[in-house]
């Protein structure tokens, strides 16, 4: 047996890798991508949040909505010292890569319009990280994630259970319900990009060989359905999915991949699309790219242009 | 007037299912609850937080209200918010003492 077959062999046996003598190449570069990807996740919730930060209705609102993007940083940190842990120069990573090459979801390079998206941001992505991030603290092989991660499933869950206070009481003023369909109607299909391709269509998945994660794209797109619909449902929102009797499971009443209008944040249910062309759309980023990453950039770019002139 | 009940078991039972935003601990093992008064049909709730810049009162306080208001004979729920005794961890119960262990937090 080769030595990436015994690998995964003892992984899917429940082996935990705990360094890089534990690992083969190919481990450590499906690691290093997974981990590179949650931390600018994390990191890249932070600029459309603060677009409307300002907008919390009170000081206690506001003190959550910082101690949620205060929690974000530190779950960022969590992955970016993982990286520095196998060899990676996080300064820059962070400081000096281009902003079409941070990994963010899509969902994440777009300014948010009011409050309530605050609140949908928190009920929709939060609970798609809290399912990928609860996946991978349930599922993975890598020991030092593993353990990071039972801080950040219970962070996560704080952020989505504010984010439905803030669309439960919405609900309840006639003016602001509306503001919260239109919010979930641009965003919900959008939380279920997060979780990639569709099962069918990928021939491998080395992070699912090698256990970085347990359960596959399809299977996590489900869990996440399985919480978001029945909450929105509980609280009159209406989204484009429901339970199917039959084939036991959440199906979409829209079409899924589709088509999306970036400037008016609105899918075109007439155009169906592929994961082929999402993919170029996810590659040619949302409106804010640069600006979100160059917001994260801006004070290490002016220390150094300031210890230039000092010098 | 209707005597002030003593009997308040009932409302620390049902505020054990009003859990912290973060862990699940409810706020009676977190230790937030000082005292229960039962006046009628109106609740007095006498409280306090882990820390003054908590980011979670009101959605705490909202909690409270709608979990107390589930009981028939409750028509009013009254918070009053103390910051004398102060919080600290001495006032974990047991039990949310083992459930923060469990989860890696420091009870100390």
């Amino acid at each position: 047996m080769d030595k990436a077959a015994l690998l995964k062999e003892k992984v899917q046996n429940g082996f935990i890798v705990e360094g890089l003598e534990d690992m083969n190449e190919e481990y450590l570069n499906a690691l290093k991508q997974t981990l590179l990807i949650v931390g600018d996740t994390e990191l890249l919730s932070i600029p459309p949040l603060l677009t409307v930060y300002d907008q919390a209705p009170t000081l206690n609102s506001k003190i959550t909505a910082l101690a949620i993007m205060q929690d974000e940083i530190g779950h960022a940190h969590i992955a970016y010292r993982l990286l520095k842990d196998l060899g990676e120069d996080v300064d820059d990573l962070l400081y000096n890569r281009e902003p079409h090459r941070w990994k963010n979801p899509y969902a994440f390079d777009f300014e948010l319009s009011n409050w309530i998206e605050f609140g949908v941001f928190n009920a929709f992505f939060d609970r798609a990280g809290y399912t990928l991030l609860g996946d991978a603290f349930e599922h993975t092989s890598y020991g030092p994630w593993k353990r990071a991660l039972v801080k950040v499933d219970k962070e996560e869950l704080f952020h989505l259970r504010n984010g439905e206070v803030i669309m439960r009481t919405a609900m309840q003023d006639p003016e602001l319900r509306e503001e919260v369909q239109k919010a979930v109607d641009w965003m919900f299909l959008m939380a279920l990009e997060f979780f990639g391709v569709a099962d069918g269509l990928k021939s491998r998945s080395a992070q699912l060989e090698y256990r970085l994660k347990g359960r596959t794209n399809d299977e996590l797109r489900q869990k996440w359905l399985s919480t978001a619909v029945p909450f929105c449902e509980s609280i009159g929102v209406k989204v484009p999915a429901h339970y199917d009797e039959q084939q036991q499971k959440y199906v979409l009443d829209v079409p899924f991949p589709c088509k999306f209008d970036p400037v008016n944040k609105k899918w075109l249910f007439d155009q169906p699309d592929t994961w082929e062309n999402v993919i170029k759309r996810f590659k040619q980023r949302g409106p804010k790219n640069k600006q979100f990453v160059e917001r994260i950039q801006k004070g290490a770019k002016e220390l150094e242009q300031l210890r230039k002139e000092v010098v | 007037m209707e005597k002030v009940s003593t009997d308040t078991q009932k409302y620390w039972e049902a505020l054990k299912e009003v859990m912290d935003p973060e862990f699940p601990i409810s706020v009676v093992d977190m230790g937030l609850i000082y005292d229960i008064k039962k006046n009628g049909d109106e609740i007095d709730i006498t409280m306090t937080y882990t820390a003054v810049s908590c980011a979670c009162m009101e959605w705490i306080e909202s909690d409270i209200k709608k979990r107390l208001l589930e009981e028939e004979e409750v028509k009013t729920v009254n918070i009053n918010v103390v910051w004398d005794p102060p919080w600290t961890v001495d006032r974990l119960s047991p039990e949310g003492r083992e459930k923060l262990k469990y989860w890696g937090v420091s009870a100390r």
